[in-house]
């Protein structure tokens, strides 16, 4: 309790916190708007059309409505995660934090409750502002609030998970790589470009290589990711549970090899 | 806890192989308590690396360092024990001093009101709500300094604490962990300057390549060396002098200002030499034993900057 309780006193005690809350709010009302107009333009259109185009059901149109932020809020959290260990270098203060607690592993366990500690905030912020507006906005297209529907609170439980599971992989990954600036550059490249580049290579090993090299494509995390969030999008792709179990794997895996990594590595 | 004999940190065949360079080699040796022991060696030497080794920062390749018998990871609350300021310690640019402080609190299960405490000890308490990057040297000096007083430990390891310190700092540093010492608590401090250590120090570790040269009283060091005292001598009738030292058995070498060095002999042994000889003196200078010169003596050829 003492360990967490001050790593959340060095996450107050510095701008950081405040700088990414600020980012935040533009961003998840450019979601909600984008979402908005998305769902406009489908709803002039029929049912066979909406799949022509790639936008999936009414279904996925209104979790996306009531998820909206997750895109920027995950990887807002993903950074802020990384950073809680990557700082420590950047800032010289791992000698400091590793005087204190030379159980390292305690560090790092402290710094994975606080990491979740955020992504819950983050979601329950996006989700409160969601479940206010989205009614409204669905209002505005003379639609119900669907609220009544379990999809619903399916898409908001599944998003607040994948919230925390990206949380752990951040920490993870800034053990692994240390660097702040390199840590942020890769994660916000893999988050952001990743599944676009990765599915290229996928789909040109599986049409030059072998064929079922396109079902390895769900081990991309962000892949994962979409899977866990919105279900299966494709006939071929694998269920839902998969992204998510994915998904765990990467966290629980970078967590276990970080920790061991922090505890061998010298410091100074 | 006054246990004199008793040695606070035990450092036993402490060796840390790095990839290419063995910083530290089978180093073995003491720190008790009441006293300060400086710990000297060249840039290189491998100070840092051990302080570190005695602090659970770096794993050793072998041996073990221990404080009042238990590795530093196997204490239950290290900072309650152990305080510590090493070079490359540091605070978060963005934070404020006392947040800094409480920060380290929590993390021990300290009241958040010891970050106050020590801030005024330091003499920092009116700039305690300034962030870390407002802070010059000494100031940020004395807040390392601040950080490990926090748990009133019994034993403090500082890594070269003079650097950056203005003659005024250092006196104050220096007159702190003499009184730190005298409550009976026991001090590490390692440099490689050493003029400061002889005012300093009442024990010597001197290391260089990684190994120990010495261990002991500064007394005693600077005692066994007594051999290796200089004389100072300049004439006129150098050539002359020379000859009759070297018949006396003395060791001479000329300097080149002219003068003459005589090395394993007193002042006055020197002029009585240079009496019996009817030789002329204008200068004639005993150069005591001070830690500087047996420090470079000592480490003299030991591939000091590695
Ligand atoms: N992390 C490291 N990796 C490789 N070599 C190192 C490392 N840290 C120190 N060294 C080397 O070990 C030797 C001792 O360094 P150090 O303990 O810092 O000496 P000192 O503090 O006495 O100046 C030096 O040759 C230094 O270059
Ligand atoms: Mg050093």
């Amino acid at each position: 309790m003492n360990l967490i309780s001050a790593e959340l006193l060095k996450l107050r005690t510095t701008a950081l916190w405040w700088i990414f809350a600020i980012i935040l709010v533009p961003l998840w009302g450019l979601a909600l708007g984008f979402n908005w107009l998305t769902m406009n333009a489908a709803l002039s259109l029929s049912e066979a059309d909406l799949e022509e185009a790639g936008l999936g059901d009414l279904e996925r149109l209104v979790s996306g409505l009531y998820t909206s932020g997750q895109f920027s809020g995950v990887l807002l959290v993903l950074l802020l995660s990384a950073i809680l260990v990557t700082s420590e270098f950047f800032h010289l203060t791992a000698t400091s934090t590793f005087l204190t607690t030379p159980r390292r592993e305690r560090v790092i366990i402290a710094k994975m409750v606080v990491a979740v500690i955020i992504a819950v905030v983050v979601w329950l912020f996006t989700t409160v502002l969601n479940l206010a507006l989205s009614p409204i906005v669905l209002g505005t297209m003379d639609q119900p609030t669907y609220l009544g529907e379990p999809f619903v609170w399916q898409a908001i439980g599944l998003n607040g998970l994948a919230f925390v599971l990206w949380s752990l992989l951040g920490v993870g990954a800034g053990v692994l790589i240390r660097s702040q600036i390199g840590a942020t550059i890769t994660l916000s490249v893999v988050y952001v470009i990743g599944t676009q580049v990765l599915s290229v290579i996928f789909v040109v090993l599986s049409e030059f290589v072998w064929e079922p090299f396109m079902d390895l494509r769900v081990l991309v995390p962000t892949f994962a990711s979409d899977l866990l969030i919105s279900g299966p999008q494709l006939p071929d792709d694998p269920p839902r549970w998969v992204g998510g179990v994915i998904l765990i794997g990467y966290a629980a895996v970078m967590s276990v090899i970080g920790t061991l990594v922090t505890k061998r590595r010298d410091i100074g | 806890m006054s246990r004199p004999n008793h040695a606070e940190i035990s450092v036993e065949h402490l060796t840390k192989q790095y990839s290419k360079v063995r910083a530290v080699d089978d180093l073995s040796f003491t720190v008790h308590a009441g006293r300060v022991t400086g710990f000297l060696g060249p840039n290189g030497a491998g100070k840092t690396t051990t302080l570190r080794m005695v602090l659970g920062l770096v794993t050793p390749t072998s041996g073990t360092a221990t404080i009042g018998g238990v590795r530093y990871v196997d204490l239950p609350d290290p900072i309650r024990h152990v305080g510590a300021i090493l070079e490359a310690s540091s605070a978060h640019r963005g934070r404020s001093a006392r947040n800094h402080l409480r920060v380290i609190c929590r993390a021990a299960g300290l009241p958040d009101r010891r970050a106050d405490e020590v801030l005024e000890m330091v003499g920092l308490h009116t700039v305690g709500g300034r962030k870390f990057k407002g802070y010059s040297l000494g100031m940020k000096q004395r807040l390392g300094i601040a950080a490990a007083m926090l748990g009133d430990p019994r034993v403090l390891i500082l890594d070269e604490p003079a650097n950056g310190l203005d003659p005024e700092g250092i006196r104050w540093m220096r007159d702190l962990l003499k009184a730190f010492a005298a409550e009976g608590r026991a001090v590490l401090v390692s440099s490689h300057l050493l003029g400061e250590m002889q005012q300093l120090a009442d024990d010597v570790v001197i290391i260089a390549a990684g190994r120990l040269i010495r261990q002991g009283p500064v007394s005693d060091v600077l005692g066994e060396t007594a051999g290796v005292a200089k004389v100072r001598v300049r004439t006129p009738q150098a050539e002359q002098l020379s000859a009759a030292l070297r018949d006396a058995q003395l060791e001479v070498a000329v300097q080149p200002d002219g003068s003459l060095q005589v090395l394993g002999a007193e002042p006055a042994r020197v002029g009585n030499v240079a009496f019996t000889a009817g030789v002329e003196l204008h200068e004639l200078i005993g150069e005591a034993a001070d830690l500087e010169r047996v420090f470079l003596e000592l480490t003299a050829g030991k591939a000091g900057a590695r």
